[in-house]
């Protein structure tokens, strides 16, 4: 209590310092007055009076300081004047100033930025209870003689695991799809639903914020229709009416009755249902539906693996504990049921599956601006050197004058410290722009993208960095000030004595170190930029110009799986949808898949063939598509052996397309035409037989072809198609017309998705593109920043030594011998942090290269190109101070002696 | 700076302050000194100075406060006054004080 109270009156003492010297002056004034009033009565003479009075006072003058430092806060005061030096030493230059702050405030804003796009999808945790005892949980397969595979989870399976289970809490079995959502009189939406089994939201540990959280009995047979809706479903449905509960939406055409709303912020992470099987189109989840297990569900043992799920460990329980006793189970269940394959557990901690994807080049990208901004510092860091020569003799006076160490190094890093701050701020603000701009960059599937922004933590990072920054920058000038020899420096009259050797060695050193990190940047950039043109350059196999896609779900109830003529309506829609597209204006051809294009592997399938019998782990995995005779027109995909089908087909439709890669794959060495396929028409009755094959395209993702069974829709019609059109007309123009088309037809389909071919494939690659663009403009930034500082040092050494060129010229040497000696002197720290970073980018690089596509991490032409570059840049950043030094009038340098 | 007088203990000063301003009420530094230099009747010599940093601490804690006022001379000075919680404060230190002095009479008894 005492403590504080001293504290804040020293506080106090702080402000009015004028006023509380004159009242300590005019207390102490009366202190003596009254002594001599008092010697003067016991009968001294006024003089010996006065003497006494302050011979027993004792120092005046040590008293009034004594008094003033316990009056005020030393530390701050001394604070208070070393800003208030450094800021007029920094107004005396305001070129140095401009500069650094807004080096500092790039830098440092290029960082937060990055770093809030780090923190948001990497570090947060989930916003679930105890996020980190959630893990997801896949099967996993093994055969003798192949690797072990990763899969989605079998309901069967799931339910036997939940049961017999020590390590896990609870377990949450579902299926992550699009749903047709409508309020009525509207077209229907896709929504991203998630239909769960009912414990899902116990197992995250979320509450409804209004309503009820699902109940075991929802999920009985024939238990009325209810979903909960997220906060955003909520709103988008029903406008945030707080009355929303007991009120129907058509789900699927079919009503279902809104149960519960969930509070904001709870976003439902996107599960891959395996490493090579994407949960579709990037759609945000807004609504839950129970999940009521079918007849199949509840007898398949080894099929049917196309579930995802999340568990929750006990306490204490880590993921390595659960993986091995699921795995026991698993093993057991394997032996004990002689299943014909091996089964097993594969468990990944929740947060960091959800990012598994991104992290890497998250992690890359924030490496990379670290690394400008370390450069920047370097840059600095020799500015200031420069400056803290400049400033010996000033500081000799002090440390003639008494000045301790501590207060020495403080007076010159309280510069450092004070730009660094402002840098910071301004840094901060430009955060914010920052931030906006990479969310404009970002993929659109970019995990846990809506988290993103400047928050409070993402702040204090950017105060840290910018301390940390001018520590980085400061702390070497600052410690400089302790080798200087008061006498010496007091002593030379001009520059030159001072700047030492050592003081120019370590501005090399720095140059030196820059240039390592620029190369290493340059690399990754230049490796980067090369993996994705030959991404975007090899043969793709298809011809996306002028083609528009649109793609139609049927949800309407005129489409529900109960009726029995659903097949003969779906065929219709889709007969009825190509007549009406091929009659719009400017219109080449056109045609469906079932697949929206380039969006990763859907309908994935083994290939059973009745004259070859594998077992289940060896049959080669297909991606199933639906289309018509004109599919190989519209992506002009050339036919390689066999015949394609035809409107004839239609009669006896069982009869497939299969591409190169299913022929090498399903059928080595054999000729594939006219062998029969098993099992892949849903109705489960035909095989269908091949009869051609075409070429490998890369429809599923640029980075590899893929294996294709093309079958016409007249056998089955998924209730998910794309229609394909190629035409003359642009698609800004097409896209209306389309719709419109569409809808004519039916207005109760939903058109989750409707843009140009080209403008899907730029966005299949967005992940890739955003790092491109992130890491180039990092790159180009560090080249500058490299040269900006050999420039800097070059300058400055040649100032420094303009005396020694004027006597070197005038004893006879050459301009270009000068020039010779200039490029030599900057050509050591380029040659040595141009070898240094070479030797770390082979250190570095193996974190690189599961990032790119079909490039070598060393690729000649990219360590080639960078080295070239930033020789280049050097030559360009020392070519300047060498003509002024060779330019260097030796009358003028030496009358300035 | 007599040398042959002892040094006066901080915390001892701080008390002596205290009390002189418990028994004399409202008082200037210069009073304070005076008082002071009396009661201990000259065995101890502090540098009358060393008053005003004990004052500003005091100060600083709550224990007293002051106010301009004029002496006796018609002279402005500032008084400092005892406040409430420096009254308890003086009588919790007089007694801690009264213990030590007590225990350390016992102590040097016994050793002689």
């Amino acid at each position: 209590m005492d403590r504080i109270r001293t504290l804040l009156s020293r506080f106090a003492a702080l402000f009015g310092k004028k006023k509380l010297d004159a009242d300590l002056d005019e207390e102490l004034r009366a202190h003596i007055d009254l002594a001599i009033h008092e010697n003067l009565k016991r009968g001294m003479s006024p003089s010996e009076a006065r003497t006494a009075a302050l011979r027993d006072f004792g120092g005046v003058t040590q008293i009034m300081e004594t008094y003033r430092l316990r009056r005020g806060v030393p530390f701050l005061q001394q604070m208070t004047r070393n800003v208030r030096f450094a800021f007029r030493q920094l107004r005396k230059s305001p070129g140095f100033t401009i500069t650094s702050v807004l080096t500092l405030a790039l830098g440092i804003g290029a960082v937060t930025s990055v770093f809030s796009v780090v923190n948001a999808v990497l570090l947060k945790p989930l916003a679930f209870r105890d996020s980190d005892r959630l893990v997801v949980m896949r099967e996993a397969m093994e055969e003798p003689g192949s690797e072990r595979s990763v899969e989605p989870d079998n309901y069967l399976h799931y339910l036997r695991l939940k049961k017999e289970t020590g390590t896990l809490a609870d377990a949450a079995i579902f299926m992550q799809r699009g749903m047709s959502v409508s309020t009525p009189g509207d077209h229907p939406r896709i929504v991203g639903s998630v239909v769960t089994s009912p414990n899902i939201f116990r197992v995250l540990g979320v509450q409804p914020m209004l309503g009820r959280d699902f109940v075991d009995a929802d999920a009985a047979k024939g238990a009325p229709n209810v979903v909960l809706l997220n906060y955003e479903g909520w709103q988008a449905f029903f406008g945030g009416d707080p009355k929303v509960i007991g009120q129907a939406l058509r789900v699927g055409g079919d009503p279902a009755i809104v149960i519960g709303v969930l509070p904001p912020g709870m976003r439902f992470p996107r599960i891959e249902l395996a490493p090579n099987i994407a949960v579709g189109p990037p759609l945000e989840t807004m609504m839950y539906a129970p999940l009521t297990p079918s007849e199949w569900d509840l007898t398949a043992d080894t099929g049917n693996f196309n579930y995802a799920a999340i568990a929750r460990l006990k306490a204490g329980v880590t993921v390595e504990q659960a993986s091995a006793e699921l795995e026991t189970l698993q093993n057991a269940y394997t032996v004990s049921a002689r299943l014909p394959i091996h089964l097993g557990i594969a468990l990944a901690p929740l947060a960091s599956d959800v990012t598994s994807g991104i992290s890497g080049a998250l992690w890359l990208m924030f490496a990379a601006v670290g690394g400008v901004l370390l450069i920047a510092c370097v840059n600095l860091a020799n500015l200031q050197l420069a400056r803290a020569v400049s400033a010996e003799r000033e500081t000799a006076v002090r440390a003639a004058l008494g000045a301790s160490k501590g207060q020495l190094v403080m007076a010159r890093l309280t510069e450092s410290l004070m730009l660094a701050l402002v840098g910071g701020v301004a840094g901060a603000a430009l955060a914010f722009i920052g931030v906006q701009l990479l969310l404009v960059l970002a993929p659109s599937n970019l995990p846990r993208l809506n988290e993103i922004e400047v928050s409070l933590p993402v702040l204090l990072f950017a105060v840290t960095l910018s301390l940390a920054a001018a520590l980085v920058f400061g702390i070497l000038p600052a410690l400089r000030s302790l080798d200087v020899h008061p006498q010496a420096a007091l002593q030379a009259n001009s520059s030159r004595t001072v700047n030492s050797r050592e003081g120019s060695r370590t501005r090399s050193v720095l140059v030196a170190g820059q240039v390592a990190c620029t190369v290493v940047l340059l690399i990754v950039t230049l490796l980067v930029l090369r993996s994705f043109s030959r991404m975007l350059r090899q043969d793709r196999g298809f011809d996306s110009s002028h083609v528009t896609v649109a793609q139609v779900d049927l949800f309407s109830p005129e489409f529900a799986d109960k009726l029995p003529n659903v097949s003969a309506v779906k065929l219709a829609f889709t007969d009825r949808s190509l007549t009406a597209l091929q009659q719009l204006p400017g219109v080449q051809s056109v045609t469906v898949t079932s697949a929206m294009p380039l969006t990763g592997e859907t309908w994935v399938d083994e290939l059973k063939r009745p004259d070859h019998p594998l077992p289940e782990a060896q049959r080669p995995l297909i991606n199933l598509r639906w289309i018509n005779q004109d599919y190989l027109a519209v992506m002009q995909i050339p036919l390689v052996a066999g015949r394609n089908l035809t409107a004839a087909d239609r009669a006896n439709p069982y009869v497939a397309l299969i591409s190169e890669r299913t022929a090498r794959e399903a059928f080595p060495g054999e000729n594939p035409i006219g062998r029969k396929i098993s099992d892949i028409v849903p109705d489960d009755v035909h095989s269908v037989t091949v009869i051609g094959v075409v070429a490998d395209t890369r429809i599923n993702g640029l980075k590899d072809t893929a294996a294709m069974v093309y079958i016409p829709y007249w056998a089955y019609t998924p209730w998910t198609l794309s229609f394909l059109v190629r035409s003359s007309q642009a698609s800004d123009a097409l896209i209306p017309e389309m719709r419109q088309a569409l809808w004519a037809i039916d207005p109760q389909v939903a058109i989750p998705s409707l843009r140009s071919m080209d403008e899907q494939l730029s966005d299949s690659v967005s992940t890739e593109r955003f790092q491109v663009v992130v890491l180039t403009s990092f790159g180009a930034a560090a080249l500058l920043l490299a040269l900006l500082g050999v420039y800097g040092v070059m300058a400055y050494s040649v100032s420094l030594r303009q005396q020694e060129f004027g006597v070197r010229i005038a004893l006879g040497s050459g301009k270009a011998a000068l020039m010779r000696l200039v490029l030599r002197q900057a050509a050591y720290p380029v040659i040595l942090g141009a070898g240094a970073g070479l030797m770390l980018a082979f250190v570095l690089l193996r974190w690189v290269r599961s990032l790119l596509y079909e490039t070598p991490v060393l690729d000649p032409l990219a360590i080639g190109g960078s080295l070239l570059l930033l020789l280049a840049a050097a030559a360009l950043a020392a070519v300047l101070p060498a003509r002024r030094a060779a330019l260097t009038d030796p009358m003028r340098a030496l009358r300035t002696e | 700076m007599g040398g042959d007088k002892s040094d006066v203990l901080q915390g001892t000063l701080d008390l002596m302050v205290l009390k002189t301003l418990e028994s004399m009420g409202p008082l200037h530094g210069y009073g304070i000194a005076r008082r002071i230099e009396q009661v201990s009747g000259n065995s101890l010599s502090l540098n009358q100075g060393t008053i005003y940093p004990a004052l500003l601490r005091l100060l600083q804690r709550g224990w007293i406060k002051a106010e301009w006022g004029l002496s006796e001379t018609n002279r402005r000075a500032k008084f400092y006054t005892l406040t409430k919680i420096g009254r308890k404060q003086m009588e919790q230190e007089t007694e801690n004080w009264e213990r030590i002095a007590g225990t350390m009479a016992r102590f040097l008894a016994q050793s002689n």
